[in-house]
């Protein structure tokens, strides 16, 4: 095999890329300086050995542990529990929230062969179980994959007796109810709050 | 530029903003189509391309090419239900696996009745009695492929079977066999009548008796065995139909 069927194969591994965008994309590198490509393997063999999943929460880390789990000002009697490490950026990035997180790295998918011993399930279980969490808040998706894994958590999470919560759904901040469609708007009412 | 009642089977992530989804349609059987910005926050597609959503489906579909273009979905009933209640959720994926691995690209509107109708009844399931239903389903889409299995004649050499009396039942065959047949066929499982009845009366669709656990464990297996025998493409196992089976999800 040569070095451009190697990469090319390499590629087309990759999430979203097929076998002549790996192609494209193993000739634009062809086409740069052998520096670029250098650097961008060395990038990828860092990547390789310096992240790692921070063994609390399941965030991505080059740490020991996150910079969210050893920020001691954090409450970390709050857990907030999404599906994947880069949901916790959207989170981060409202500003509202100070507690702690669990990624479960994905959600039950049982088309896609992903149960519930491919999640972190377990982990959260346990480091619940451990004591000092005061509140659980299921922040999956609010699709049906979703919703279903936030069911599944709440029952493996009934017993510990702590608080359980789901993320609020419905209409986005800004939109226009008109425009909304009608499943969307028909959890805003069911999920309507007293004034 | 089709415009057919279709139904999402999957639906996955595509680069930033798409979804891919796979349809049972009316008009094309099963299909693959992209929703370009359908992850947008303001996506025309809005809440519509979840999973078991039904809806009209408006398809830009170009010749010779897997990957069609969905232009709109108008989403006429979702099934939030499917999610409150995890029996019913793992049955909904085992019926949605089975049409994505078996059914045809082509035309066939019975099946999208029948997934519609199947998967209306699980909506409606109490919780903890998907099973049954979800049984009934999946051999009426077998029905539905041309698949269904014979039970009252043998299907070696159609000799009327006594309706009262437990039966060889043989995947390869594809039915129940006759006391001579059964002699030559090795590998073959005994069915009691309950269990004729259970599957002649979900293939006509009544309404499912009550099983015992046990026996729904039995159905399960069986309905899983007929199908690796008859439709599996290539070898690779029915995850969903599998998790369903081993109660993965709603353990």
């Amino acid at each position: 095999m040569s070095a451009i069927d190697d990469l090319v194969a390499e590629l087309a591994r990759l999430p979203t890329i097929g076998r002549k965008s790996a192609l494209r994309l193993t000739y634009h590198l062809l086409k740069q300086p052998a520096e670029q490509s250098r650097r961008l393997a060395e990038a990828l063999v860092m990547l390789a050995e310096k992240v790692h999943p921070c063994p609390r929460c399941f965030n991505l880390t080059e740490q020991e542990v996150c910079a969210i789990c050893a920020d001691p000002r954090r409450d970390a009697t709050l857990i907030c529990v999404v599906e994947e490490a880069s949901d916790i950026g959207a989170i981060e990035r409202s500003g509202e929230y100070r507690g702690m997180y669990h990624v479960l790295g994905g959600r039950l998918a049982p088309i896609d062969g992903i149960g519930p011993d491919d999640l972190t399930i377990a982990p959260l279980v346990e480091r619940v179980r451990a004591g000092g969490v005061r509140e659980v808040i299921l922040a999956t998706n609010a699709k049906l994959e979703g919703e279903a894994t936030a069911l599944y958590l709440q029952q493996q999470l009934a017993a510990s007796g702590v608080s359980l919560s789901r993320i609020a759904r419905g209409l986005p901040v800004g939109g226009d109810l008109e425009y909304a469609d009608g499943v969307t708007i028909a959890q805003s009412i069911t999920a309507r709050r007293q004034l | 530029m089709v415009t057919t009642d279709a139904l999402v089977l999957h639906a996955f992530d595509y680069r930033e903003t798409s979804r891919i989804v796979r349809l049972v349609t009316r008009e094309l059987g099963i299909v693959s189509a992209i929703a370009r910005g359908a992850r947008r926050p303001r996506s025309k597609f809005g809440a519509a391309l979840d999973l078991f959503a039904s809806g009209e489906a408006q398809l830009i579909t170009t010749m010779g090419r897997d990957l069609h273009t969905l232009n709109a979905f108008e989403t006429t009933k979702s099934r939030p239900a499917l999610a409150e209640s995890l029996d019913r959720f793992a049955a909904a994926a085992a019926l949605a696996e089975l049409l994505l691995r078996f059914a045809p690209e082509q035309e066939d509107p019975g099946l999208l009745d029948t997934v519609t109708d199947a998967l209306d009844a699980l909506t409606m399931a109490p919780k903890g009695a998907a099973e049954p239903v979800a049984l009934g389903g999946a051999w009426c889409l077998v029905a539905e492929l041309g698949f269904a299995p014979s039970l009252d004649e043998c299907v070696a050499c159609h000799a009327a079977i006594d309706s009262a009396a437990s039966v060889t039942f043989q995947h390869r065959a594809g039915g129940v066999l006759c006391g001579n047949c059964a002699r030559q066929a090795p590998g073959a499982r005994t069915l009691p009548p309950a269990a004729r009845d259970a599957i002649r009366g979900w293939l006509g669709r009544h309404a499912s008796l009550p099983l015992d656990g046990p026996s729904l464990r039995a159905h399960q297996r069986l309905l899983r065995e007929f199908l690796e025998e008859h439709l599996t493409d290539g070898g690779r196992p029915l995850r969903a139909v599998l998790a369903w089976e081993r109660h993965e999800v709603d353990a």
